[in-house]
């Protein structure tokens, strides 16, 4: 009984969206188009946030040293911290950097000039081989302020801390951002499905004298939202697919400074989740659209 | 089979609908409702089929308070009892036999039972030869016949008909009403409210009178 019930509800949304085939197709290209512009807004957003982590994973650490520490010790840490393996690590002798901070100052430097003696301490330049992310760049640089003969470590912690923020800012506009067009498609959806449960109010009232329970009412309804929705889902994946097979190529230059961070793409898996949100999403705005009616 | 009491009615500020109506219909028994317009005798009747609920009293139908059926529990009440409108409430795209059919569709019936059960009601109201025709192409008297079928289809043990001929030319009376009274031969208890005394006089049943939303007699 089960089976040829489903049948007969499932026949009669495909009917009810065939006859009300236009406001059905404005509803699926309207869906379709908010998350298209909610999916490539998210990529966009991620891509901009794999930038950011990049570009705060690149941080180099400068570890300044004790000014009476001999070279020959200095030369020592560095030593040990290359045999760490994960480490870039290069000795900056006291004369290197001044030399170093004459040509920064350019014109200026000549004022390094009366300098009786050089105040700059000698330091080691380190650079992860690995990017980095902030929580554990953190961890290094206490790690590295621990050894003996290392005054201090400077590793840009504001500036990395500026790049999580906005990471992290990022991320929640990203989310309402998502939110906003999942409601827009409920929306949407509820008012489409509406607006055919009104034109079928005839039908619906005698549903109910015969005896239908309000899911056997309401099922069809739910069935169209879900298509609605998938086909509208279906619409913005093939575009956003579409736009990745164009676009990508051509933005990968753009991408190599950043430290072999690629552009976030959808991918299959991603493609079925937007589907199935899309199917949700329809389902849903009908649900809303017809629980109004069922109440009146 | 139907029982009410103390049965009051009322809407927010308006005179009560229903005032204090105590009733009994035995199972089988045929009545008219009559009153006047405005006297509460087709919200007496969509408070038999819980279109609506009672403001106070208790409306047993086979025994059960259908004052405390549950939202859920409401269509499974109606599917005992067909309903007829006088302005035969069927759909416009549909034929004659996808309307009746319609009653045992949400019963979950097969495709095949529909068709066979739907044939069988038309038969009886003399429209088997119209079951591909759709409702516009009938006549008011066939319309009502179909809505008669559809509401006996699934052989309910009440009969509800609200002013079953107050659209219908005064000719086609006698044959509506036949198909009423044939079912009510047929065991169902039959509920018809109308306005017109013609009938009453005519077809001598139990009569229940409503006025100002009062019962005000019962022979």
């Amino acid at each position: 009984m089960i089976a040829h019930v489903a049948f007969r509800l499932s026949r009669r949304a495909a009917v009810n969206l065939w006859r009300a085939r236009l406001p059905s197709l404005v509803s699926v290209l309207t869906i379709g188009l908010a998350l298209f512009i909610g999916t490539a807004f998210v990529l966009g957003l991620l891509t901009a946030r794999s930038l950011l982590t990049s570009w705060g994973a690149q941080a180099s650490m400068t570890l300044y040293l004790d000014p009476a520490l001999a070279e020959g010790r200095a030369q020592q840490i560095a030593q040990q911290l290359r045999a760490r393996g994960d480490l870039e690590v290069q000795y900056v002798p006291p004369a290197a950097a001044l030399q170093r901070l004459r040509a920064d100052l350019g014109e200026l430097g000549s004022a390094l000039e009366g300098l009786t003696q050089n105040p700059l301490p000698p330091s080691l330049e380190i650079r992860p081989r690995q990017p980095l992310p902030g929580a554990a760049a953190r961890v290094l640089a206490a790690e590295m302020g621990e050894i003996e003969g290392v005054r201090d470590v400077e590793f840009g912690r504001e500036w990395l801390e500026k790049l999580e923020a906005l990471g992290r800012g990022l991320r929640a506009f990203g989310a309402g951002a998502l939110l906003a067009v999942i409601g827009a498609a409920l929306l949407v959806v509820a008012n489409t499905i509406r607006l055919a449960v009104y034109a079928r109010r005839d039908e619906i009232e005698i549903m109910k004298l015969v005896g239908a329970t309000d899911g056997y009412v309401r099922a069809p309804f739910l069935m169209e939202g879900a298509l609605q929705g998938l086909l509208g889902a279906t619409i913005a994946v093939g575009a956003v697919f579409g736009a990745q097979r164009w676009l990508l190529p051509r933005a990968a230059q753009a991408f190599e400074f950043a430290a072999g961070v690629s552009a976030p793409h959808l991918l299959p898996l991603h493609g079925a989740a937007i589907l199935a949100g899309g199917a949700l999403v329809g389902f849903f705005g009908s649900w809303i659209a017809v629980a109004r009616f069922l109440k009146t | 089979m139907i029982q009410l009491r103390k049965v009051k009615k009322v809407y927010p500020g308006d005179p009560p609908v229903l005032q204090d109506v105590t009733l009994k219909v035995d199972k089988g028994e045929f009545i008219w409702l009559t009153g006047p317009s405005g006297a509460g005798k087709s919200t007496l009747l969509r408070l038999l089929f819980a279109a609506e609920q009672p403001t106070s009293g208790q409306i047993l139908i086979g025994g059960r308070n259908i004052g405390k059926l549950g939202q859920a529990a409401i269509p499974y009440l109606r599917r005992n009892i067909g309903i007829v409108f006088q302005d035969f409430k069927l759909l416009e795209n549909r034929t004659v036999l996808e309307n009746v059919g319609y009653a045992l569709e949400v019963l979950g019936a097969s495709d095949a039972d529909i068709r066979e059960r739907a044939r069988k009601r038309l038969d009886q109201v003399g429209l088997a030869h119209k079951s591909a025709s759709l409702p516009r192409r009938l006549s008011g008297g066939e319309q009502q016949r179909v809505a008669i079928a559809r509401a006996l289809v699934n052989e309910p043990t009440i009969l509800l008909a609200d002013e079953p001929t107050g659209n219908l030319d005064p000719s086609l009376t006698d044959s509506i009403l036949q198909l009423l009274f044939n079912a009510n031969a047929r065991g169902t208890t039959v509920v018809v409210a109308t306005h017109d005394r013609t009938l009453l006089q005519r077809w001598h049943r139990r009569t229940v009178g409503l006025e100002h939303g009062k019962l005000v007699f019962d022979a």
